[in-house]
């Protein structure tokens, strides 16, 4: 992810940017994201924040997390167990038993065990944009709680501030997203 | 000064201090390890030198020892929450300060930023105030007008480093990670020192109206009526002009009663109730009460 900030001192640009860098990572959606560029306007005060979704992981299917056995499966990626065992069970229900932490015990004909591999566990496409928008929340200002988003394909831009925002600023946002646009 | 051993022969440490005049501040023993904080005359200092050196223990100075301060933050939200508001707290906890912490309710924003009247009267009841702002150079000169209502030192710390600003120190601003490199130690330790500067005028303006009593006197008089409960933490913090006791409502009428050489603690200390833990004891100077003895 490439982020670029503009519009405040050196410190701020500087220090903004690896806000963003280190949000966006916490939140596991760095990868997913091309480009992030954020306007600052401490004296306004103004913030803008633009966000381009890139290419998103594929889904998580329940061969990539576990490892088959005899009547068994055996958990490899513990963090997706719960989202696992919710899966199954809406599928299967009572034919599904968790055995152990890592273990699912499981009473299924061949057929029904062969398409077990291929059921999809996590797509992160599901809450790749409220997680987007809570990393959004997090590196803007607390205090700059008005809130105008412009909606745009394969992008979320936000502008924020404390202030009603003017129609200035909306056409202003409207322009740094068409040029950003064309750019990246 | 802070006494950092183990528990071999650690009482004979406590007696040592009681018999040369010294105060415990503070004691904390956690399984083996013993962090003891204590106050003795200078003159001293040799004596206590060579039984921490008998006990195989380390001497560490003190300089925020007997002050209580408070870590504000604009709000207690992931923004400005946790990282910087823990590393400062425990950077000043090293330095023998009791801290606390606290996040104003209406403190986010540059022009919308308030501290409400209550927050205030919080914030005074400790030595000091050290306000913990963010990144932006425009938002910190506009907030410094909400500190300035402040009665009790404050220090603003926030993230650009150059910022001509009075009571302010750069460095330390809204992060995503622990301070835990040797330039931002540096940076903790010049805060510390601002901060002891700051106390330190405090403190000649105490000496020069001298107390009727010392708090630390008055903390081992309580001690005797009230011997702190097992477990309780910090019943009694230190001020620099007085005291939090941390102790109910029914229990007030005897700290009143506690005689403190000719006089009771109550002709000598203004006792309220403290809108956030306890009550506190505001020592008067001798100049008003006369001499206690």
């Amino acid at each position: 992810m490439e982020v670029k900030v503009e519009g405040g001192d050196e410190f701020a640009n500087t220090s903004y940017g690896k806000i963003c860098q280190d949000t966006f990572r916490d939140l596991g959606v760095r990868t997913s994201i091309d480009h992030t560029y954020i306007y600052i306007d401490p004296k306004e005060p103004v913030f803008l924040i633009s966000v381009k979704i890139g290419r998103v992981a594929s889904p998580i299917k329940v061969r990539d997390v576990t490892q088959p056995e005899i009547d068994k499966l055996k958990i490899t990626d513990e963090k997706f167990a719960p989202k696992l065992l919710a899966v199954l069970w809406d599928k299967y229900g009572e034919r599904v038993h968790q055995i152990g932490r890592l273990e699912i015990g499981l009473k299924l004909d061949e057929g029904e065990a062969e398409a077990l591999k291929d059921l999809i566990v996590y797509d992160p496409r599901e809450d790749l944009i409220p997680r987007i928008l809570d990393g959004i929340d997090r590196v803007l200002p607390e205090g700059a709680r008005v809130r105008y988003p412009l909606p745009s394909p394969r992008r979320i831009t936000i502008i924020a501030s404390e202030n009603p925002i003017g129609e200035e600023w909306k056409k202003k946002a409207e322009e740094i997203v068409r040029v950003l646009g064309d750019d990246v | 000064m802070m006494f950092e051993g183990g528990v071999y022969k650690f009482s004979d440490l406590r007696e040592l201090i009681e018999d040369i005049g010294g105060f415990i501040v503070q004691e904390l023993v956690m399984q083996t390890d013993t962090i003891l904080h204590m106050a003795f005359p200078e003159e001293e200092e040799r004596e206590i030198r060579n039984k921490v050196k008998e006990l195989g223990g380390k001497l560490i100075d003190l300089p925020l020892a007997g002050t209580e301060i408070m870590v504000v933050t604009p709000s207690l939200g992931k923004h400005h929450a946790v990282n910087p508001l823990c590393d400062i707290g425990e950077y000043l906890r090293r330095k023998g300060a009791i801290t606390n912490m606290m996040g104003l309710a209406r403190g986010v924003g540059k022009r919308i930023a308030q501290i409400t009247a209550q927050e205030k009267m919080i914030m005074e009841e400790c030595d000091a105030v050290v306000f913990v702002f963010g990144n932006l150079k425009e938002c910190i000169e506009e907030k410094m007008r909400i500190c300035d209502v402040i009665e009790v030192p404050y220090l603003i710390v926030g993230g650009p480093p150059d910022l001509e600003l009075e009571h302010y120190l750069g460095g330390i601003g809204r992060r995503t990670d622990r301070m835990r490199r040797k330039e931002e130690f540096d940076t903790l330790e010049a805060m510390a020192s601002k901060l002891g500067e700051i106390l330190d005028e405090k403190r000649k303006e105490v000496e020069e109206d001298p107390l009727a009593a010392s708090p630390l006197f008055i903390k081992e008089l309580i001690e005797l009526v009230m011997p702190p409960k097992a477990g309780e933490e910090l019943p009694i913090i230190i001020h620099l002009d007085g005291l939090r006791v941390n102790i109910d409502e029914d229990e007030v009428a005897r700290i009143r009663d506690i005689e403190v050489g000719t006089k009771k603690l109550s002709e000598i200390c203004k006792i309220k109730k403290s809108l956030y833990r306890g009550y506190l004891l505001k020592i008067l100077p001798e100049a008003v009460t006369g001499s206690v003895f």
